[in-house]
This record gives structure tokens, C-alpha cells and sequence, in this order.
């Protein structure tokens, strides 16, 4: 569903020069998976996920999602992706049904559909309670399933999430995670980015760990943990980093 | 490019910007409110001020009344002035507002009223107070008066009549009619006015949906969903013309209604007649939209560049103070655009503005103006576009 082929992104910056921010990544997701993405801040997660969601171009590398080239194609690849991230932020002035029949519209979508998946959304995420109030009256795990909500709206096949538990507490996390374990077995493809080992521990089926723009490892939890010393997803973590650095 | 895409955005801005109380408060409450409000106020202190010092009497002082007993006279005669009998310093009550006016007669005065010479009175007030000019007023009055009085007895003595002292009268007629009357004082500060409330009316809308969503983080919504960057600035922009277009008329009806409300203000300008023809109104509009398109267009793009509302406020404020200036030319009289400097934007509506409200309609300038802030707008919107495909400028922080 998505592969990644010598993905590279790099900046310039007029007074640091050329910043490589991700570096020849490859990988790939199939349908009804979870792909983690772990790094800590400054790998490049959220360049890599900014690129496949179409925000930004990549500087080398080819990506297809779902068969279509994301550069040659990026209108009809927005199409097939929902994308969430602290980046894409709700609007304070309007109600979770005026926000979700806005996203449904510039999707696509007709008002009947629209009207119809949304009370089925609001059912499962159990939004109904405060579908009509405006957002800046919203609490934070609230306005975090309206986010989930928009993204999925328009039922894309992939799912692009960039850290979407960050900030909330352990209760709304748990239910958010929950979420995309649902959409997984309705048969998403999902790329998670997050810095939470016990996240990806639960939820992810592949694992990849980007460091300074590199991709160092990957694999299953599995198969990371028969490459490492360790059993816990964060002592590999740290072990694969320092071999990173090392390396240098 | 799909219509219903750039209807979606707009429908979109404009809902959240009157969601918005600072709209409501900018567009609605200020105008049509504060401003009625606080001309009246303005004109009612003014009329009480002014009142008071026309009822109350001039305390005046004169040195030398006993040499002109008869113009004496005729001041204490005069019903609102009051002559005090002074024995101290009388320049320093004329500081302290306790004294009016001070008027001083020579010793030689009845000599050289027998003698047919001038008399050189001395009248001392201070021009910065209202009650001390009003003294000077009445002061004036009595002299002309009585020197009416002395110019009679002396062309009787000489056996000539009152005409002889005016050989020609000048009549005159004003052949200005009304509307064109209402026209060139309405062109003076008109064009001014609608050119200030065009971008005031835009500035805060502008900014609010380009730098404002950035800094809220909700430009990124917008880039993944499938509507093209051109749809949403176009969608921005027509928001931020009907915003700004519609800011202005109720800023107009507003300040009208502050101009009426101002009570001193408005005997001023009785009788005079609001006609502007349907031809002119029309002309008006056609030179109207492109300006609010360009004020629209160049300040969403400025709003996109910026990183956020406080960038692009500080951005915005020279280009406003500029759009000042061009409206301040047009308010300076006996300037006159030659056909090039109608290619100036904001410059050209401005002076379009002002011909047409004279009744003057000079098509070359029409059209030139309208073409030139077409185009100063279209590359705007282009520009706007261009930023909006720019990651460094999406993302930089």
C-alpha cells in the first residue's frame, strides 16, 4: 500500500547551510497494518510523514501510495489519506458537525454521505454528546477524536498519524489507541510516528527506527529484539541509537 | 479551478470571521455605535461650551473711558458687556480669564476726532480662549458701529450722502448647483475615507486567515484535504473583499450618522443636497472593486509570507501608513494627476474618486486605474499562490 524507495529530504538553510533531514529511507506498509516510526525529536519522522501526506516534496526517492506516484499524483494520493498531526489543528469557531461537513465537502464528498458517515463516527468515537458545541469549548482528548474523526471522514485507506497521543492523558491515549487498532482491522494501512516505546510495543506490526535521518533498524518487535541484547523495546531503542552515533 | 471548491473556503472564512467578536466589534459596534456616540457627545459639549460663552456677559476693562465718554457709552449700552472699574494689574486678569478683554484709549483721542485724524485704540484679548474672542467680537461690533455714527455726521457736515462711499457693488452669483455643491465637499475627504476603511476593514481578516491559521496550526488541514492552492487562496481572498467591502459601507453609514449626530457639525452643513447620479454611483463601483480586490489580495499575501499575526502586523503597518499617505494627497487641494501616476495604485482611486464626486468623468483615467489595480491585484493573488506551494514558507517557524 505504501513503499518508500531512497526517500531523501534536505533544506537549506542560509545560515546552517544543507541540512540533510531524512536520508535514502526505505520501507513499506501493507493493508491492515500498523507501521511505527520511532525517533527521537529531530530524526526526520515528521519530514517523512509531511512528505507522504503531500505537504511537501521530497528532494530524491520515489513513494507510491496505494500504486500512485505522491509527486505525480499528489491530488489523487490526498484522496486515498487521512493525515493527522499537531500540525493540523482544528477550527476554535465552529461545532465538531459544522468542522467534519467542511472536511467531508473539500473531500469531495456529498452531504448525504457526509451526513451519514459522520453519525456513524460520532456513534463509534462517541462524540454525539458535544457534536454541537464549538471547539474552543472542547477539552483536549475531546477535540483529539474530533481530529480523528476529520481524518477519516472521507474513509481513506491510509492512515498518516504523527504522534496523535502526544498531550493527552492516559485514559483519552488509551481510547485513541483502541481507535487505531479498529482501523487496522477494518483493513488500514497506518503509519504511526511516535516516541512512546510502550505505543509501538501494543499497537505496531512493523517498526522502524529513524535516528538523525537515517533509517537504523527495522523490522517486526519480534525480529528487533533477536538482533539486540535486549527484550524491552526501549533498551533496544537507546542500544541502536548509541551504535548510531558511534558509527559516526 | 472548481467554483464550488473556492465557495466552500469562503463560506468557510466568512463564518469564522463573524463568529469572531473583534469582527462584530470592529465592524458593526464601532462604526454604527461609538462613532454616533461620541460625535454627539462631542457636538452637544461643544454647543453647551459654546452656548455658556455667548450667554455670559465680556468683563472688559477700559483706560482712558473719560477721554471718549460717547464710545463709552455705547459699550455700556452694549447688553453683554460689563465694564469693571480696575485698580490693580490688569494683564494678569486678562491671563487668569477674570477680565476678557482690556481696550485702551489715548489721552489725545477727542483732539483727533475733532481734527479728522486716525484714532489708534488698543484692544488687548487672548485668542486661545473662547470667551475672551467672543469679547473681542462684541468689542468690534460696538466700534464699527459707532464709527458708522462718526462717517454719517461727518459726510452730512459735508453735504454728501451715505452712497458716496460706495462708488461699485460686486454682485455675485454662484452658479454651483447642488449636487455639485455636495459633490466637491463630499471629494474632499470621500475618497480619503473609503480608501481607509477598504484596508482597515480587510487588515484584520487578512491576517486572521493566512498568518493566523498558521499560527493555529490549521493551514495543514487545509493542504492535505484535495482543494488546490489556488481555490484557497481565491476562497481567502473573495472572503476578505466582502469582509473589507462591506466594513467600509457600514463605516461610511456610520461616520455619516456621527456627522449628523454631531449637532454643531450638522448646522453646518444644512441644506445641503445628497445627489449623485446612478451613472456616477455606478462608475464609482466599477473604480470601487478593484481596489478592494487589491487591498485584499496584497495583504493575504502578505499574511501567507508571514510566520505569524504578529509578523504580519508588523509587515502590514508600512504598508498602511503608505496607503495614508496616497489617500492624504488626494485630500491636498490643487494637485492634479498627470496620465501616468493614474498607473499608481490606491493614488489612481483616490483621484478617480474625487473627479467623479465633481462630475467630472474622464475615461482615460477610468480605465487605466481600473486596469492597473486589476493587475497589481492578479499578480498579488499569484504571488499569494506561489507562497502557498513554498515549504520554506509553510513551515518555517
Amino acid at each position: 500500500m505504501i513503499q518508500v524507495e531512497g526517500l531523501t529530504k534536505i533544506f537549506h538553510d542560509k545560515k546552517r547551510g544543507k541540512i540533510v533531514a531524512v536520508n535514502n529511507l526505505q520501507f513499506n506498509c501493507q493493508k491492515g497494518q500498523v507501521f511505527g516510526l520511532l525517533g527521537p525529536n529531530g530524526a526526520g519522522k515528521t519530514t517523512t510523514l509531511r512528505i507522504l501526506a503531500t505537504m511537501i516534496l521530497p528532494t530524491k526517492g520515489e513513494i507510491m501510495v496505494n500504486g500512485l506516484d505522491i509527486v505525480k499524483h499528489a491530488a489523487k494520493v490526498r484522496r486515498q489519506i487521512g493525515f493527522l498531526s499537531s500540525e493540523t489543528g482544528l477550527y476554535d469557531r465552529f461545532t465538531p458537525r459544522e468542522t467534519i461537513l467542511f472536511f467531508g465537502r473539500i473531500n469531495g464528498m456529498a452531504d448525504k454521505i457526509i451526513e451519514k458517515r459522520m453519525a456513524e463516527i460520532f456513534q463509534n468515537l462517541d462524540m454525539k454528546d458535544f457534536q454541537d458545541v464549538r471547539v474552543n469549548k472542547l477539552s483536549t482528548g475531546m477535540k483529539q477524536k474530533l481530529s480523528i474523526a476529520r481524518s477519516i471522514i472521507h474513509n481513506p485507506p491510509v492512515l498518516i498519524l504523527d504522534e496523535p497521543t502526544v498531550g493527552l492523558d492516559i485514559i483519552t491515549a488509551k481510547t485513541v489507541i483502541e481507535y487505531v487498532k479498529s482501523f487496522r482491522d477494518q483493513g488500514k494501512c497506518i503509519i504511526y510516528s511516535t516516541h512512546i516505546m510502550r505505543e509501538a510495543e501494543k499497537l505496531c506490526d512493523k517498526i522502524a527506527i529513524i535516528h538523525q535521518g537515517n533509517l537504523i533498524a527495522q523490522g517486526t518487535l519480534e525480529e528487533l529484539k533477536k538482533n539486540s541484547l535486549f527484550d524491552d523495546l526501549e533498551e533496544i531503542f537507546f542500544e541502536l541509537i548509541n551504535q548510531g552515533e558511534n558509527q559516526e | 479551478m472548481s467554483w464550488k471548491n473556492i465557495k466552500l473556503i469562503f463560506i468557510k472564512e466568512l463564518v469564522g470571521t463573524i463568529r469572531d467578536k473583534r469582527t462584530i466589534i470592529a465592524m458593526i459596534i464601532i462604526p454604527l455605535i461609538f462613532y454616533p456616540l461620541l460625535f454627539a457627545g462631542i457636538g452637544y459639549f461643544n454647543k453647551v461650551g459654546s452656548m455658556k460663552s455667548e450667554e455670559a456677559a465680556s468683563k472688559i476693562i477700559i483706560y482712558g473711558a473719560e477721554f471718549a465718554p460717547q464710545l463709552v457709552k455705547h459699550l455700556q449700552d452694549y447688553e453683554k458687556i460689563e465694564i469693571l472699574v480696575i485698580e490693580d494689574d490688569s494683564p494678569s486678569k486678562l491671563q487668569n480669564g477674570d477680565i476678557q478683554a482690556v481696550l485702551v484709549i489715548p489721552s489725545d483721542y477727542k483732539e483727533k476726532i475733532e481734527q479728522e485724524e486716525p484714532n489708534k485704540l488698543m484692544l488687548k484679548y487672548d485668542a486661545t480662549e473662547a470667551k475672551s474672542r467672543i469679547a473681542k467680537q462684541r468689542i468690534d461690533q460696538v466700534i464699527e458701529k459707532y464709527q458708522g455714527e462718526i462717517l454719517l455726521q461727518r459726510l452730512s457736515r459735508l453735504n454728501l450722502k451715505e452712497e458716496f462711499l460706495t462708488p461699485l457693488i460686486l454682485q455675485e452669483e454662484n452658479i454651483a448647483t447642488a449636487e455639485k455643491i455636495t459633490g466637491s465637499f463630499l471629494a474632499v475627504l470621500l475618497p480619503y475615507l473609503i480608501i481607509i476603511l477598504i484596508f482597515t476593514g480587510a487588515m484584520h481578516t487578512a491576517v486572521d486567515i493566512t498568518a493566523g491559521e498558521k499560527e493555529r496550526g490549521t493551514i495543514a488541514t487545509l493542504l492535505v484535504s484535495q482543494i488546490s492552492r489556488l481555490e484557497i487562496v481565491l476562497g481567502k481572498c473573495f472572503a476578505v473583499m466582502l469582509i473589507s467591502f462591506t466594513s467600509m459601507v457600514l463605516g461610511l453609514f456610520g461616520l455619516t450618522l456621527a456627522f449628523l449626530s454631531g449637532t454643531s457639525i450638522a448646522r453646518g452643513i444644512e441644506g445641503v443636497k445628497f445627489g449623485i447620479s446612478v451613472n456616477t454611483i455606478f462608475l464609482l463601483f466599477l473604480v470601487l472593486f478593484p481596489l478592494v480586490g487589491l487591498a485584499s489580495a496584497v495583504l493575504v499575501m502578505v499574511g501567507i509570507f508571514a510566520r505569524n499575526i504578529r509578523e504580519a502586523s508588523s509587515y502590514i503597518t508600512p504598508i498602511y501608513m503608505l496607503t495614508i499617505f496616497l489617500g492624504i494627497i488626494s485630500i491636498s487641494q490643487g494637485i492634479e494627476l498627470t496620465g501616468k501616476m493614474f498607473l499608481v495604485p490606491v493614488l489612481n482611486s483616490s483621484f478617480v474618486f474625487k473627479e467623479l464626486l465633481m462630475g467630472k468623468i474622464y475615461w482615460s483615467h477610468i480605465i487605466t486605474t481600473f486596469s492597473a489595480n486589476i493587475i497589481i491585484a492578479g499578480i498579488a493573488l499569484f504571488g499569494a499562490t506561489r507562497l502557498f506551494n513554498q515549504e520554506e514558507v509553510l513551515f518555517r517557524s
